[in-house]
């Protein structure tokens, strides 16, 4: 398989006097793999997803997609972000079809006739998207207030591969859900990822979801504190990964980035975290 | 012991709400008619607070007799519908509303220089510091520069609302642009849309809602400067014709005209309120 994504000696640092997040990450990504990031909070798995979006230049490196550095986000690389991001102005469909509407008609194209032929395809096989990734017709003239949270981030989903992106960066994508709906979206983008082979790099801290859907595991974590975060942990899995498997594989993760109390901070090899923790 | 009844958890009746929120305007009214009463019980020529009559008077003379240069045009028994347009009030009206037409319009570029100081870290750059300073200038201090570099023509009163209002008006879009949430923008990018795709079709619909309503909060402030400058250097508008009143203790018409511009704003604000709502069906007010 061909490298979509090189890393090479990226390093970054924020803030005056610097602070540094990421210490020279030296990583390949394959195209059709489906990595999975993992790390503590603060130990730059973000950072890395904004840097290979290009929304963020590195101190020191390079990221090349497709042999190429990207200097801004473009249509190549599909973004989810934790907080769906949708736009609240247009409905869940003309959020759909808001990408290739976007890439093929300009403020004055869209008065030709042209467009509206164009997008009446768009938004049949935008329907198409909405009953894939398990919403009714009805929902398509809702706006994204009027969704649960889980069904936002199903349209997001959607949106994003709308415009058929080679790759597509998930960040923290299902951690606002609740357990049953991060399940279900698990499985969603587990089955979207197996019928387009799309790239995926998805950050998260939940060990569990990493390890139940990823084919590669990367774990960032810090030595100390006066350097910034490496890969402590490169591992291919074999999926579907087995029950028996699982806890193994867990202590091995959690092994490397050291355990922390800190429910904030931690890694979570759980579901949930706790609503509260008594006392 | 803990009270069970909570003033903020109290929720008024329909009935109650209704007339709890007519009850200033009645006692207002109420109020006026009885001093109005007891001014002219004792002395008949009182000028200062007219009776409803003498208002009703007042306001049907401005409303349906010719404006003073009009006076020979209309026959006798002309219609009210023929009458109305060649009134004083109309004038008045007519000249008012065409310079806060062209006040609204000179928003229109105030808006986009402040989304584009929003989302464009080089606008931002360049404007931000100048439009702060500007910002803090009293409008109206300014007044006699503008009548001398503009002339007392329309210009002058148009620049004082500008020069008014549009600072508030930039930087509220301004702040308005850069609480778009990020994510948005950088997403925008990924599907494909470029810096104005971004700034006209994602970030301006998004944020025309709150400009609307922040051009309704500054309806006052754009009447303000407009009467400022009608009532100093003007031949016709609204607020000419009440300091012109003034000078004559004019208070029969003064006070009508005063209603008139509150009922025009009310209505212009209404109809702002109106046409966002309709337009913007997904916005839901804080």
């Amino acid at each position: 398989m061909t490298n979509l994504i090189s890393i090479e000696n990226l390093s970054m640092t924020y803030g005056s006097p610097a602070r540094p997040i990421l210490s020279g990450i030296d990583m390949s990504i394959a195209e059709g793999e489906f990595v999975c990031v993992l790390g503590q909070t603060g130990c730059g798995k973000s950072t890395l997803l904004r840097l290979v979006l290009g929304s963020e230049q590195p101190t020191r490196g390079q990221v090349l997609v497709d042999g190429e550095r990207h200097l801004r986000p473009d249509w190549t690389r599909g973004y989810v972000p934790q907080k769906y991001a949708l736009f609240p102005d247009r409905t869940v469909l003309d959020n759909i079809t808001f990408g290739p509407e976007v890439r093929e008609f300009n403020l004055f194209t869209r008065m030709m006739p042209r467009f509206f032929r164009r997008r009446r395809e768009l938004r049949m096989h935008a329907m198409d998207y909405l009953m894939r990734i398990g919403l009714r017709e009805a929902d398509a003239t809702k706006y994204p207030d009027q969704l649960s949270g889980g069904m936002q981030q199903r349209v997001a989903i959607a949106q994003a591969l709308m415009t058929q992106p080679r790759i597509l960066l998930m960040d923290e994508a299902f951690s606002a859900l609740d357990p049953g709906t991060r399940r279900d979206m698990q499985k969603l983008i587990r089955q979207l990822w197996r019928d387009t082979r799309t790239t995926v790099l998805f950050v998260t801290h939940n060990t569990q979801e990493a390890l139940s859907m990823a084919t590669r595991v990367v774990v960032l974590a810090k030595e100390d504190p006066a350097h910034g975060s490496r890969v402590m942990l490169d591992m291919a899995l074999n999926q579907p990964c087995r029950e028996d498997e699982m806890p193994r594989l867990i202590a091995k993760v959690e092994g490397v980035c050291g355990s922390s109390r800190d429910p904030e901070s931690a890694l979570f090899s759980g579901e949930e975290l706790p609503d509260k923790i008594l006392l | 012991m803990t009270s069970a009844f909570s003033l903020i958890h109290s929720k008024p009746g329909r009935t109650f709400d209704t007339a709890l929120s007519w009850l200033l305007f009645a006692a207002g009214v109420g109020i006026y008619l009885y001093v109005a009463q007891a001014r002219h019980a004792e002395n008949p020529e009182e000028r200062v607070t007219p009776t409803v009559t003498q208002m009703v008077n007042g306001f049907t003379d401005a409303a349906l007799k010719p404006a003073e240069d009009d006076e020979a045009t209309l026959p006798e028994n002309a219609s009210v519908f023929r009458r109305f347009p060649a009134s004083m009030l109309w004038k008045d009206t007519k000249a008012t509303s065409r310079r806060f037409f062209y006040s609204m319009l000179l928003l229109i570029p105030a808006v986009l220089l402040g989304l584009h100081m929003g989302l464009f870290p080089y606008v931002r750059v360049f404007f931000l510091r100048f439009i702060l300073f500007f910002d803090k200038i009293v409008a109206l201090s300014l007044l006699p520069i503008l009548f001398i570099a503009f002339g007392i023509d329309e210009l002058s009163k148009v620049m004082l609302i500008v020069i008014g209002v549009t600072p508030t008006i930039i930087l509220d879009t301004f702040n308005l642009a850069r609480g778009i949430p990020p994510e948005q923008v950088t997403k925008a990018f990924t599907l494909g849309a470029g810096d104005f795709d971004v700034a006209y079709r994602v970030v301006l619909k998004q944020l025309m809602p709150n400009v609307l309503n922040s051009i309704r909060l500054n309806l006052k402030a754009v009447m303000l400067f407009l009467f400022a400058g009608e009532m100093i250097a003007s031949t016709d508008g609204l607020a000419y014709r009440i300091a012109l009143l003034r000078r004559h203790m004019g208070m029969e018409i003064i006070i009508p005209y005063v209603l008139w511009v509150a009922l025009l704003l009310f209505l212009v604000d209404l109809s702002m309120r109106v046409i966002n709502r309709k337009l913007h069906p997904w916005f839901r007010e804080a």
